[in-house]
């Protein structure tokens, strides 16, 4: 009863893909999570444009960091709940929270490794702002940005599983951390396993697959990492 | 050869330390007036007077299922919940029988939407907080849904789970939430908002009484220690009967625990539709109901859960 065997969480995971709606909780899950590594991505680099920008800001902004990224989301969540409800928008908010706080840490720490010399010889070619951060601020602090964006997406699942395993499901059919819930409940131990699986499954191919590429187009092909 | 004679040595006395003799045994409630007998008999040491020397652990867990789990994990030996989680354990292969009832208490959903009278009034966007899918309040709905709306599972995609008290908020705050299913004292301390209403009775779901909670223990522990087992029992009709006989200091000692109002409490306890009883009622048609909805398989003769019987 507590150690399903592998043929159990295999047969779960049929089920679950043919008979129950997991497909539609993988979908809405893989939603949340890529709308709020969106609006991270969009938020940091908004706040890392300010950074270069405004010096002052910059210090600024390293103490808010340090302040609200040690913040757990589940902490966050009573309080979410009563501004804005149970919802896809309360989850996205978590999801912001737990993905925004590492990746703009990693802008801020790849801006400070950038060495001056590059931006003074942006100068010298009389570079606009935004061309310094799409010509220079952008690859050189690639690898910063990068690690940042995995562990923005870590973080992003386990903001999405916690807030739906606390509050429920949030549309239809809820995510897969709804899933897991519900398996908790029924005491369907195969059916927690399974839901495991999945996310595991669906980490190795997004490392492989998306930052994989992602590397292999930029920082490998610019000899910066191995 | 002398390494491995060390190890081995070292294991063994790891692993009788391991099986150490309990001195005791644990009991966990969760929150709420329903679960009033177990405060009363802790607080007043009941089980102490006839159990000297055996330490006994008080938990108060927060829902069914860390209960559930702690006792499949062997760090438990009695629980208390409703019938359905009971079920649901039993189904899985738990090795666990009822002890007895303990209370029979008003159940329902509340509203503040004048619009929601009835089942049919909730819509497609209108979302219902209750404990977890699995429990009493949700089998109840379902019972309900499957006579007024003819789908058991209609409200199953609509369902959010929340604590009692995390419900309450939500309902009250009016976001997002069109209706709580819940138990006292939450049920009466949103009743007090002129907007609220109940929409549906845990009575007219499931068309006869029936018992909310349940005393349940491990089949291991009942064996090892049936006098504990007795004691307990015992100890348990002694608190209901105290609360009947002496509702003042009850309501005293239960509002030092829950924090609550001491003439409140009075209130509440006293109300006809609380009833604290070991008496077991309604395992037949929710283990029925669950059955046929696919939630369990046949438990086969429903006395047979119950210790001492069948």
């Amino acid at each position: 009863m507590v150690f399903p065997s592998a043929f159990e969480v295999a047969e779960s995971l049929r089920e679950g893909i043919f008979e129950g709606n997991l497909i539609v909780q993988i979908l809405y899950s893989l939603e949340l999570i890529g709308k709020g590594l969106l609006i991270s991505v969009f938020l940091a680099m908004c706040v890392g444009y300010v950074c270069l920008k405004a010096s002052g800001f910059k210090k600024i902004f390293e103490t808010i960091v340090a302040l609200l990224h040690p913040l757990p989301g589940v902490a966050l969540l009573p309080l979410v709940i009563l501004w804005v409800g149970t919802g896809k928008t309360a989850i996205t908010i978590i999801i912001v929270h737990g993905a925004f706080w590492p990746l703009m840490q990693n802008v801020l720490s790849g801006m400070a490794s950038i060495p001056d010399i590059y931006f003074k010889v942006g100068d010298n070619y009389g570079f606009s702002t935004s061309e310094k951060i799409i010509r220079i601020l952008i690859p050189a602090s690639a690898p910063f940005l990068i690690a940042g964006l995995k562990i923005a997406w870590a973080r992003a699942w386990r903001a999405l599983i916690s807030a739906e395993m606390i509050f429920g499901a949030a549309g239809l059919a809820g995510g897969i951390g709804w899933a897991i819930y519900r398996s908790r409940v029924f005491m369907d131990v195969a059916g927690i396993v399974s839901g495991l699986a999945v996310i595991i499954i669906i980490g190795i191919a997004v490392e492989k697959f998306v930052f994989g590429f992602i590397e292999n187009r930029t920082v490998k092909k610019w000899g910066m990492t191995e | 050869m002398v390494k491995e004679i060390i190890v081995a040595f070292v294991v063994l006395i790891l692993l009788a330390g391991c099986s150490q003799e309990r001195k005791g045994f644990s009991v966990a409630e969760q929150y709420g007036l329903a679960y009033a007998p177990v405060t009363i008999m802790k607080e007043k040491g009941f089980l102490k007077d006839s159990l000297p020397g055996v330490e006994i652990e008080w938990k108060q867990m927060a829902n069914t299922t860390s209960i559930r789990e702690s006792m499949v994990a062997g760090d438990l030996d009695i629980g208390f919940m409703a019938l359905p989680p009971f079920f649901i354990g039993a189904d899985k292969g738990m090795e666990w029988k009822i002890l007895s009832g303990l209370s029979e208490v008003p159940l329902a959903l509340v509203s503040l939407d004048e619009d929601i009278q009835s089942l049919s009034d909730f819509d497609e966007s209108d979302r219902i907080a209750l404990p977890q899918p699995g429990s009493i309040q949700h089998m109840l709905l379902s019972m309900a849904a499957e006579r007024e709306l003819g789908d058991a599972r209609y409200f199953d995609d609509r369902i959010v789970s929340m604590t009692h008290p995390d419900g309450m908020h939500a309902l009250l705050a009016n976001i997002d939430i069109a209706g709580h299913f819940t138990s006292p004292p939450y049920i009466f301390m949103e009743l007090e908002n002129p907007k609220a209403h109940v929409v549906l009775t845990g009575k007219e779901a499931m068309e006869e009484r029936f018992t909310f909670v349940v005393g349940v223990s491990t089949d291991k522990f009942s064996m090892t220690n049936p006098l504990w087992e007795d004691a307990f029992k015992d100890a348990l009709a002694e608190a209901v009967s105290f609360i009947e006989k002496n509702p003042y200091e009850a309501s005293q000692i239960l509002s030092k625990s829950y924090g609550l109002d001491e003439e409140k409490i009075y209130e509440y306890i006293t109300r006809e539709d609380m009833l604290y009883t070991l008496e077991i009622n309604g395992m037949k048609k929710i283990h029925d109901f669950m059955k046929g909805e696919g939630y369990i398989d046949d438990l086969g003769e429903i006395d047979k859960l119950v210790r001492g019987e069948g």
